[in-house]
């Protein structure tokens, strides 16, 4: 790792600081923020299909953030405040708007970033910039290997993390052989390929090369014909969005589940499942870096933004909220909003909280790992209450969830 | 890859092809009749899939109900923007409808996302296939979805009926008559405005049908129509713009070709309809069954 | 006064009203990085010339390319890949350029002997088939990444990791590419372009060859294109699929017709009130579509003209009827 010496020297101060004094404990003579303020921008899709999953709902989560922040750490109060920006899900807007937030509004730092040519662009912007940037719904590898930046933090998830969760752990339980389609596009080629190497290392097998359809597409039926007469254990689905919610729907009308066909899903939201009905989706697969009735703390957590928003939050959501607090946290420890700082300060970072379990920031790239969990999707008739979608099959311990360091490309 | 699938996906595009042959036909019914190119189609597909829904929803209809009434409304929605909007543009450089109802486009898309978002978690609606037709069947050569071979069927029924209606009876002359020369229609006593709207509502009528067949199987979401529209589009284009009988053959045959397009070679499936699209045009410059300019 | 001087006068005055647009125009670009993010004042630029170029097919030609994503995108593609590979910027931009007419060449060739819808259609074939190309050719456009961080080596000691001397370098590429398409539609070759819009079969009786008249001005128009998109590239450092997709050719013709179209300034602030817009919206927490789309019909239904096109005519009517008094 290259740095100059001025970094260095800035970086160790931030750390000799942060050995001196207690975190909590920050006078606010010793507290350096840019404007006595520090800014969050919420770099989101507002508007488009994304906006149901993070959108308005990040948003509020950041808010939350900051509120429960400034209520703990008094020498903050009043000093931390929030936007939203909508990305329009375009990489050149992105780009735009992160560039116009940081030198017009001053924003200290960025969160959440659905789309990957988006996330990607606003990545460059904060780069040149050196504000700290962290990508929760984004999902590509590309943040933390070719692509990633000194001051980008990949939170949450990504490719690496779905495609090994979910071609382990099916594998594991007896699907050992499989047929995968995937979108052809980055995204979908990405997790096609992992989900293989995955199913190759528990001894399971392709029972013939993925197929890529073109992406968006609606109608699925070619491979599921062609599935109902290669009939391997599990049919794999990279697919996305709307287009993951037409291929459940189809896998269903084509009566794969029945003919003892299981699916095994690379990307799941839960507003993919509240699209269909869980019913629909019922055995399915899926990996996920948290869910709102994992346990006491996420119960608790999630009834608090229900209550807040009206709605119960989306894993990406939660993962706004934590990448916000992980941040603010680190500028305590910091005692600045400078963007150098700070990324000394969250580099090899350990915590925990509602959210992210065993989480570390590795400092070689960026990548924020976390126990993460393999969950079945329940039958409605065995679900307890309203978005009770989710059975936990296994957890798949940080260290292990996360592309191993000896594979990232990443150098800064 | 065997024959065998391949003859089976010739079969199943039939599936997709009854919907771009549905689509495609309520487009040329319009352009033929009104000289209109209806950028709106897809959105008011999208609104006969939530209309079905809503129906649903709101009254407890079931499928079948929605199957005729849903249509309906889109039906009456549609010709009530024809003669509030869409007439005022008659005589105009065509250019301008288009822009007209690729704003009506947007709005519509947003407004069922608005109204959904306010009343769901999500803008997508949940739809199942009416209990009757859910489960499989197997014909000899492939299993199939019943629902699916349902959607054939009627499809080509509407279709036919639409053809012969406008080909082969009184009516259909009327409606070419007051279109391809309103002055002397209207020398005959006959209010062309009013065969205009009506046309214009049986077109998107069967649009508003497609979408509550494409319910069942397809997400429905604000923007189910949004992708599609450009692809009916290419089907109307090679079929010829305004003939009836070219935008069904055309629909189904491209159902087909992208079905086997897809067990062939996946990520070309949807283009395939494009590259055929310029060879048509290339070969016969006003689609295939499209008759040259000037000679309407 | 008689007809004749009266008509003399009307055109006086028109070159007169022109001449006052082109100034304001002018001026208003020259500021507009004071007035929004100088990326955002770039963005117009770009797009506005798109615009321009765009209607020398469509409002003098009568051609209504459907397709014209497939210019402007393979332009911002290979300006990105020639200044990811070590190349200077006059050589991306020229190279960007250049793709765009090579592009252009057996397209047009193949696509200006159809007219109207089955032109637009054609031309959005080419532009799907392009557009598949972007998506699977991933070693050069990164695929649904995109491409981003390209270096942009400053050039005569202009530093362009500015994002308001970038905006000046592109004003000035503007200015050439508005020149250019200002003295095309005025020359005899313009004149006798809306001859053959207007009546084809008559111009070729008097001895013009339609085809070759619309090819040139498609090869123009895909040029102008290609030189707005490596402007795009160059400005923002970002391109992605979304430069090829449909939608973005569908755009371009909503900002000229906004604007007014055969005015050349209406599409240019016409492709500033979209983008305005869209900026606007980015904040404003108003649904995007709605408010869009509300736009549009409105446009159509008061401003049939495009703004300029309505403000033009407002202009005119009211000198003539200062002629009467």
């Amino acid at each position: 790792m290259k740095r100059s010496n001025i970094n260095t020297l800035i970086a160790t101060a931030a750390l000799s600081g942060l050995i001196l004094s207690p975190l909590g404990a920050a006078s606010a003579q010793s507290l350096k923020l840019s404007n006595d303020l520090i800014k969050i921008g919420v770099l989101t899709d507002l508007s488009g299909v994304y906006s149901e999953l993070s959108g308005q709902g990040s948003v509020k989560a950041a808010q939350m953030a900051a509120e429960d922040f400034m209520a703990k750490n008094k020498s903050f109060a009043g000093k931390v405040q929030v936007i939203g920006v909508d990305h329009q899900n375009k990489a050149d807007v992105a780009s735009n708007k992160a560039a116009e937030m940081i030198d017009r509004q001053n924003v200290d730092m960025l969160v959440d970033m659905p789309t990957s040519s988006a996330a990607l662009a606003a990545s460059e912007v904060a780069k040149t910039k050196k504000i700290p940037t962290f990508v929760v719904t984004g999902a590509t590898t590309a943040l933390t290997n070719e692509k990633c930046s000194k001051y980008t933090f990949h939170y949450a998830y990504d490719n690496y993390m779905l495609a090994n969760g979910t071609g382990s752990a099916v594998t594991k339980r007896g699907g050992t052989s499989w047929y995968i389609i995937y979108p052809n596009y980055a995204f979908g080629q990405d997790l096609n390929r992992q989900m293989t190497a995955a199913i190759q290392d528990n001894k399971g097998k392709l029972v013939t090369p993925s197929d890529a359809t073109p992406f968006p597409n609606t109608d699925f039926s070619t491979y599921l014909l062609k599935a109902q007469s290669l009939k391997p254990k599990i049919f794999g689905t990279m697919q996305a969005g709307n287009d993951l919610v037409n291929v459940v729907k189809q896998y269903n009308e084509f009566g794969l589940r029945q003919q003892g066909i299981g699916l095994g899903i690379g990307l799941l939201f839960e507003t993919d499942v509240a699209a269909l009905g869980q019913d629909a989706f019922a055995g399915a697969i899926a990996t996920v870096p948290w869910y709102w009735n994992l346990d006491q703390r996420s119960r608790d957590w999630a009834a608090r933004f229900e209550k807040a928003f009206g709605k119960k939050p989306t894993w990406a959501q939660a993962g706004v909220y934590s990448a916000s607090t992980t941040y603010l946290q680190s500028v305590a420890r910091a005692k600045s909003d400078n963007g150098d700082a700070v990324v000394k300060a969250l580099e090899g970072h350990r915590f925990s909280d509602f959210f992210a379990r065993s989480a570390y920031i590795r400092p070689q790239d960026h990548r924020m790992i976390l126990d993460v969990y393999t969950v079945q999707i329940k039958p409605k008739a065995q679900a307890k209450e309203n978005g009770d979608y989710f059975t936990k099959i296994a957890t798949i311990p940080a260290a292990k969830a996360f592309m191993p360091l000896a594979e990232s490309k990443c150098k800064f | 890859m065997n024959t065998q699938f391949l003859l089976i996906q010739v079969f199943n595009g039939l599936v997709n092809g009854a919907f771009y042959a549905l689509l495609s036909l309520g487009l040329a019914v319009i352009f033929g009749m009104l000289r209109i190119v209806n950028f709106m189609h897809g959105a008011l597909y999208m609104l006969g899939a939530f209309v079905a829904f809503a129906l649903g929803q709101i009254l407890g209809l079931g499928f079948w109900p929605s199957l005729v009434l849903a249509p309906l409304l889109v039906a009456l929605l549609g010709m009530a923007l024809e003669r509030t909007l869409l007439s005022r543009l008659y005589g105009l450089e065509p250019s301008y409808n288009l822009l007209l109802t690729f704003g009506l486009t947007l709005l519509t898309q947003d407004l069922v996302k608005q109204v959904m978002l306010s009343q769901y978690a999500v803008s997508s609606a949940p739809y199942t296939t009416p209990t009757v037709l859910t489960g499989v069947v197997n014909l000899g050569f492939v299993v199939f979805p019943k629902y699916r071979l349902f959607v054939i069927a009627l499809a080509l029924v509407v279709c036919l009926v639409t053809w012969f209606v406008i080909e082969k009876t009184r009516v259909g002359a009327i409606v070419r008559a007051s279109t391809e020369n309103p002055v002397v229609t209207r020398s005959l006593g006959i209010d062309v405005g009013k065969w205009v709207t009506g046309v214009f509502g049986v077109g998107v009528g069967l649009a508003g049908l497609a979408g509550v067949l494409a319910a069942p199987i397809y997400s429905v979401e604000p923007y189910m129509g949004a992708e599609l529209i450009i692809t009916t589009f290419a089907v109307v284009v090679i079929g010829g713009m305004g003939s009836i009988l070219g935008s069904i053959v055309t629909g189904f045959a491209v159902g087909v070709l992208a079905a086997v397009g897809a067990a062939v070679y996946p990520p070309m499936a949807n283009t395939l309809v494009f590259v055929l699209m310029a060879v048509v045009l290339l070969v016969r410059p006003t689609g295939l069954f499209g008759l040259p300019e000037g000679a309407r | 006064m008689t007809v004749l001087s009266r008509r003399a006068a009307t055109t006086q005055r028109e070159r007169m009203s022109r001449a006052i647009w082109l100034v304001l125009l002018g001026l208003l670009l020259l500021v507009l990085p004071r007035l929004v993010y100088p990326v955002l004042a770039l963005d117009i630029l770009a797009w506005g010339l798109f615009a321009v170029a765009f209607d020398l097919l469509f409002g003098f030609s009568g051609l209504l390319s459907f397709g014209h994503a497939a210019f402007w995108g393979s332009s911002a593609y290979a300006t990105a890949f020639l200044l990811s590979h070590g190349q200077s910027v006059p050589v991306a931009i020229v190279g960007g350029l250049l793709s765009a007419l090579l592009l252009a060449v057996p397209i047009g060739f193949l696509s200006v002997r159809s007219v109207g819808i089955y032109f637009s259609m054609i031309t959005l074939a080419f532009a799907q088939m392009v557009s598949f190309l972007a998506l699977q050719w991933t070693a050069v456009t990164g695929g649904e990444n995109g491409l981003q961080g390209f270096a942009r080596p400053s050039v005569l000691g202009l530093d362009f990791s500015n994002s308001t001397t970038r905006y000046y370098v592109c004003l000035a590429l503007f200015a050439a590419g508005f020149l250019v398409a200002y003295r095309m539609v005025r020359s005899p070759f313009g004149q006798a372009l809306q001859a053959i819009r207007d009546n084809e079969q008559r111009a070729q009786s008097i001895g013009y060859n339609p085809f070759r008249f619309k090819f040139t001005a498609f090869l123009i128009s895909a040029g102008l294109a290609g030189l707005s998109g490596s402007m795009y590239a160059f400005g923002h450092g970002v391109v992605s699929l979304e430069v090829v997709n449909w939608r973005t050719s569908g755009e371009v013709v909503m900002m000229t017709l906004l604007g007014g179209t055969t005015t050349l300034f209406g599409p240019v602030i016409g492709a500033g009130l979209v983008l305005l817009l869209r900026d606007l919206l980015t904040t404003a927490n108003l649904p995007v579509g709605i408010v869009t789309g509300l736009v549009f019909v409105l446009a159509v239904l008061f401003f049939r003209a495009g703004l300029v096109g309505t403000v033009q005519h407002w202009l005119r009517r009211k000198s003539a009827d200062d002629d009467r008094h």
